[in-house]
């Protein structure tokens, strides 16, 4: 038998083990998108014992993305002499009025880069376009944005700018925890963030809040295993910091990153879906590089929009409602015709329920309320 | 959105590097971990190495990726599933 296997079963034997011996029901959350769809991929949730559950929490960088961001996005691919370049996650999310898709078709500049250097390239080998990289994305996304405006400013490449959208996860978490609308009894703490952010950042929450973070990678052993050692710290009434993914993640993280990050941006008050204004969650460029900052040389101001009427994704993504409870969901709002940032991202807690859960979703009304996880 | 992937180092030179990604060759950029040199692992993401890689547990990430191919190659062949 595939050593895979083996070990699978040895994480769920011990995940059975611990919940027989809770004392009531829990429930985890993890805060990355690839935790939220790898989970659903490989079928945890139904392998799961029913008295625990993995609740998706705001880690998908796209379906946190407010509103008014996604259409200033838009807005700005619209701009006459402007080339936006975006990764792939974005193209399909739709604002109040289209996606960047839809802009494209109607004549905006819009390009899907793999790399924000390949945008970097391109404001080289173009000069008479204005080439804004336009990204989202937390930690682990942030260090590629800020070397790349490093590198703008070290070759005077005065036709690149960024349009950074970046966030941090930390202090979504403390605003979940802090917004008391949401029960959990501890993190699955997303794998490549804490490469660059290290499992010592999730040490306040641990103290503060005395709930378990343990940081996993993202095969379905390591989701297993983590799974089964938050229930373990639950089931003997114990808040720990656990790192078991030390193959890529150290305590202090990749400092270099932290260190590139720290050069560009600080830490600002940002607007989540679902969440709202959130004191220093987002990151601005710094003074130093505002040549390089998309919203200072367009003069882009941010427009608080309306989320959907109807669309529950700010609640999804919190943890506060399932996809199957919101009255949009596979009915008018699928894969292929979106109405929320849930169902167009692919890490997203709805597409997930779509694409795995479906079949469950048959006579709805027999789900229980919440917490189907 | 935020994976990163293992990959090897083939070709290095200051800070930009090209890397093996499970057959295919990829071009990255190496700031954010410059002591990375040919023949290491390294996790990539968006174009850029953002970790080292210890050789074993790399490799430990491919020999998954293998059991799994062999998975699905013996569910393929029979129709059955191999459990």
């Amino acid at each position: 038998m595939a050593r895979r296997t083996v070990e699978s079963r040895e994480a769920l034997q011990r995940l059975r083990v611990a919940a027989a011996a809770l004392s009531r029901p829990v429930h985890f959350m993890e805060v990355c998108g690839t935790h939220t769809v790898n989970a659903f991929r490989c079928g945890l949730h139904s392998l799961m014992p029913p008295n625990v559950t993995l609740l998706s929490g705001p880690g998908c960088p796209v379906c946190v993305t407010a509103q008014g961001e996604i259409d200033l996005f838009i807005e700005l691919a619209f701009r006459p002499g402007v080339t936006l370049c975006t990764y792939g996650d974005m193209i399909r999310v739709t604002g109040s009025s289209g996606s960047l898709e839809t802009a494209r078709s109607r004549g905006a500049d819009v390009r899907v880069v793999y790399s924000p250097m390949d945008a970097l390239a391109l404001a080289a080998s173009e000069p008479q376009r204005q080439v804004v990289f336009a990204a989202v994305g937390f930690e682990t996304t942030t260090p590629a944005t800020a070397i790349v405006v490093q590198e703008a400013r070290r070759l005077k490449l005065d036709n690149f700018s960024a349009l950074a959208s970046h966030k941090r996860i930390i202090p979504a978490m403390r605003a979940l925890l802090d917004g008391g609308q949401v029960n959990v009894d501890g993190f699955l703490c997303p794998g490549h963030v804490s490469v660059v952010i290290g499992s010592d950042a999730y040490r306040p929450i641990v103290e503060q809040y005395g709930l378990s973070c343990v940081v996993a990678g993202f095969e379905d052993v390591q989701i297993a295993a983590a799974l089964a050692r938050l229930t373990e710290l639950a089931r003997d009434g114990v808040a720990r910091l656990e790192n078991q993914y030390p193959q890529a993640v150290t305590p202090e993280g990749n400092r270099r990153a932290a260190a590139a990050i720290d050069e560009v941006f600080e830490p600002c008050d940002a607007r989540w879906r679902g969440l709202g204004m959130l004191p220093h969650s987002g990151l601005a460029i710094r003074t130093k590089y505002e040549r390089f900052d998309a919203r200072r040389r367009f003069e882009l101001a941010e427009p608080d929009r309306p989320e959907p009427p109807a669309c529950r994704c700010g609640e999804v993504i919190t943890g506060r409602c399932t996809p199957a409870e919101c009255a949009l969901f596979a009915k008018v709002c699928t894969p292929v015709n979106a109405i929320g940032p849930c169902m167009v991202s692919s890490e997203g807690t709805c597409q997930a329920w779509f694409k795995y859960r479906r079949a469950d979703l048959k006579g709805r009304a027999s789900l229980p309320a919440s917490r189907v996880g | 959105m935020c994976l990163a992937v293992p990959a090897k180092i083939v070709e290095c030179e200051g800070d930009q590097a090209v890397a093996d990604l499970h057959g295919n060759r990829v071009r990255i950029n190496t700031l954010l971990v410059p002591e990375a040199k040919v023949g290491d692992w390294v996790l990539i993401h968006a174009g850029f190495a953002i970790q080292y890689l210890d050789c074993k547990s790399a490799e430990e990430t491919f020999a998954v990726l293998e059991d799994l191919e062999a998975a699905v190659a013996a569910e393929g062949s029979d129709g059955t599933p191999n459990r």
